[in-house]
């Protein structure tokens, strides 16, 4: 079989990921194979007739062999599992807006209620210090569709929005209304971040929370130092905490 | 191929340039945000457009360049908050392509050694461009700046300061404009499919002991070239709009080549003690003012500019939440790919399909990009996790420390008769699955339709590109300042300031300040 320029590879090793290590196998499998077809003349087959030989009906084998080992894609885009579930891990809680969903995170900080009857359920990055601490009423916001339903009908008063999605897409018609937000990913300069930042509205990213069911009351500790770049740099520990008040 | 037409000069600053790319790939990917969502499927779309720019890049800079040279656009961008600047232009030209070229090396498809000539004709395109546009402040990029971006002259700087109106925490003015910023930031944010791409920052420059300024681009927020935009972006009135901003008590210490800040301490909106509203394009002579008559007229500039922008972010997200995987994949994409579309405009020579679509060789590849896969696979571009990445043990990359190369550069065994390929090809045909584009494009002179704003932009001479004032640098005002061509060439700049028209070259910038003070 013909032979490629990167398979005489003094420091390769495997890739990192093994379903990258997995499909780049079979793709320079492929493409060995395809050359050898040709006669292994690589000056005609790179940009020429590798064009017509290596398509898209191969790369979707690639895939398909990989499905048939068993494999399930994780999916980061809800479009992706939505259109095909067949090849994703299941999306079973995506939408989390039942009301007895709440993010269990392994390393959320929880202490008892202090005398004042807040629970400390979590904690997170601060994206900007604020003169006050701030109170609201927890929202999951984790889908397209309940954006929309919130767009349609209205942001209730007082929403933190509890959201694990740290861009500034998806909540974007609707994240001006927001009291709060408590972002369950990200770091303080992810999309949403800089626009909480720009808004004026109370936000903790890399939130590590548990035991927030919606509709609870919680507060945000926005009186915290905001985390810097040179935080995240240089390790420094800088946290926010949440509590959840008593009802 | 014959390695006759290759020098090894050539070689040795292609291989320079693309490992000072390297670098900076590395450490804006590490520090800088990771770029997250839900509604796109954001890796899918990156590794797609990779693909369309290693295939495409090199035939459309050609194009580009049998109109304009790359010196001159830069020198025109110099002039213009368009979208030929960051992350575009100090990063993605270059960034996007060699990405491209690393991940079809590591499938086996191409060698390092492939498309030679077209790997030194995008990197030169891509030094002469930078060079040019930052000839003010003599770097090639801002990370060789040590990340600051100050390529404005003195006479462009001397206007953004004297026309600021002054606001504080709570008047009307400041709080209209932060509104603005917020809610275009975040329509920038849908336009480009979660990316940052629509904004840009630069600076910082002093004007004070306490106070710097910088300048805020957004850019492609009306119905011009992104299909998606059309219908829903129509009551924007300017593509492009750029916000001057000055803070108090806040140094920026970094401005990077992705076109975002840090700053000491924390840029917070209570800060922000001045603002000013231009708008430009391929087509105007440099920054037009916008609503900047009266304090009260840019407060009410920036509150019906808010309300059209979200109105328009309100329609568009209904669009992208009906849209296909495929459909977001495209748009994705060609937000990415087509981040130096611009160049096209400037040039008079921009076409639907060369930058609206996605180019047969590229589309092939589409089904490996499940999220997944494409999470990884980029992954490990950015970080250096792929084979063809590793180097001797021997040796530390800048920043990791590790043996690694994020860029495998050309081989010089080239030049002694190892064989070599010189180009990927033409640009071949390309397909969407968008909604065509509507031939209606908004630009400073109106809504044109392609062929007009083609033929206008081939037309367009800026008076700083004109023979007669081109090269008549900073280093030259400094001894010649107060002549009647220095005056002249000030005052061409001045003609639009509410302050400074007529005022010629002779200010310094405390005599700037003194002017602002006398008009409040």
């Amino acid at each position: 079989m013909a032979k490629l320029y990167i398979d005489n590879d003094k420091y390769g090793e495997q890739a990192a990921s093994p379903i990258v290590e997995a499909y780049h196998s079979a793709i320079k499998d492929l493409v060995r194979r395809r050359l050898d077809e040709v006669g292994g003349d690589w000056a005609s087959f790179v940009f020429d007739k590798s064009y017509d030989l290596i398509g898209a009906k191969d790369f979707a084998a690639v895939e398909k062999k990989l499905l048939a080992t068993g494999h399930r894609f994780d999916w980061s885009a809800m479009i992706s599992v939505r259109e095909q579930p067949e090849i994703y891990k299941p999306a079973a809680d995506a939408q989390g807006d039942a009301k007895d969903f709440s993010f269990e995170h392994a390393e959320a900080v929880v202490a008892a209620a202090d005398a004042g009857g807040r629970e400390q359920r979590g904690i997170g990055d601060n994206v900007v210090k604020y003169a006050n601490n701030l109170i609201g009423t927890a929202l999951y916001i984790r889908s397209s569709d309940r954006v929309l339903q919130l767009l349609t009908n209205g942001v209730p008063p007082d929403t933190v929005a509890i959201i694990d999605d740290s861009g500034g897409t998806l909540t974007a018609p609707i994240l001006e209304q927001f009291k709060g937000v408590i972002c369950a990913g990200g770091t303080v300069r992810s999309h949403l971040g800089i626009l909480t930042r720009e808004y004026g509205i109370p936000c903790l990213m890399n939130a590590k929370i548990s035991g927030i069911k919606e509709g609870d009351r919680v507060e945000i500790e926005s009186t915290a130092a905001a985390k810097t770049a040179e935080d995240y740099q240089r390790g420094v520990e800088a946290i926010a905490r949440v509590w959840r008040l008593r009802k | 191929m014959n390695s006759n037409n290759l020098s090894y000069t050539q070689l040795l600053e292609t291989n320079n340039l693309i490992q000072t790319s390297a670098d900076e790939t590395y450490w804006l990917c590490v520090t800088r945000t990771v770029q997250e969502s839900k509604l796109f499927p954001v890796p899918a779309y990156m590794m797609l457009s990779y693909m369309m720019a290693y295939f495409r890049y090199p035939s459309l800079l050609r194009k580009i360049e049998s109109r304009m040279s790359a010196e001159e656009i830069g020198d025109r961008a110099r002039n213009a908050g368009i979208k030929i600047q960051n992350p575009s232009m100090g990063w993605a030209l270059p960034g996007f392509y060699l990405l491209g070229r690393e991940w079809l090396i590591n499938l086996g498809l191409v060698r390092p050694q492939d498309a030679v000539e077209d790997l030194i004709y995008v990197m030169d395109f891509w030094k002469r461009f930078e060079l040019s546009w930052h000839r003010n402040d003599g770097h090639i990029t801002n990370k060789e700046f040590g990340h600051r971006g100050q390529f404005l002259p003195e006479r462009q700087l001397q206007v953004f300061h004297a026309d600021m109106f002054d606001c504080v925490a709570g008047d009307e003015l400041h709080e209209a404009s932060q509104a603005f910023m917020a809610a275009t930031s975040q329509y920038g944010f849908l336009i480009s499919c979660e990316s940052r791409i629509s904004l840009h920052n630069s600076g910082p420059y002093k004007l004070a002991d306490d106070r710097e300024m910088i300048v805020r681009d957004f850019m492609d927020l009306s119905e011009s070239d992104f299909p998606w935009l059309d219908d829903v972006a129509k009551e924007v009135p300017y593509n492009n709009l750029t916000v001057t901003m000055a803070v108090k008590d806040c140094h920026f210490y970094l401005m990077d080549d992705w076109g975002s800040f840090e700053s000491k301490p924390e840029f917070t909106a209570d800060k922000l003690v001045g603002v000013a509203l231009y708008t430009s394009d391929t087509l105007s002579e440099g920054y037009i003012p916008v609503g900047m008559g009266s304090r009260e007229e840019l407060t009410a500039t920036f509150k019906s500019l808010t309300d059209k922008v979200k109105t328009a972010s309100n329609k568009l997200w209904r669009r992208v939440a009906g849209w296909t995987r495929d459909q977001m994949i495209d748009a994705g994409a060609i937000t990415y790919f087509a981040i130096i579309k611009d160049l096209a405009h400037v040039a008079g020579v921009y076409d639907v399909s060369d930058w609206m679509t996605v180019d047969e060789r590229a589309e092939r590849f589409r089904p490996l990009f499940n999220d997944e896969y494409s999470r990884d696979a980029l992954v490990g571009l950015c970080i250096g996790t792929h084979p063809s990445h590793l180097a001797n043990e021997y040796t530390m990359m800048q920043h990791s420390d590790k043996p690694q190369r994020l860029y495998s550069p050309i081989p010089y065994s080239i030049l002694q008769g190892d064989d070599f390929t010189s180009s990927c090809g033409p640009v071949y045909p390309g397909k969407s699955h968008l909604e065509p584009k509507i031939d209606r494009y908004t630009t400073t002179r109106g809504v044109l339709t392609l062929a007009e704003y083609n033929k206008l932009a081939r037309e367009m001479r800026p008076h700083y590109v004109d023979p007669k004032y081109r090269h008549l640098c900073e280093t030259w005002v400094k001894y010649h300042a107060g002549t009647p061509l220095a005056d002249e060439l000030y005052k061409l700049g001045q003609g639009q300031s509410r302050l400074l028209k007529g005022k010629g070259s002779t200010l310094r910038r405390a005599d700037v300040e003194k002017l602002r003070k006398s008009a409040r």
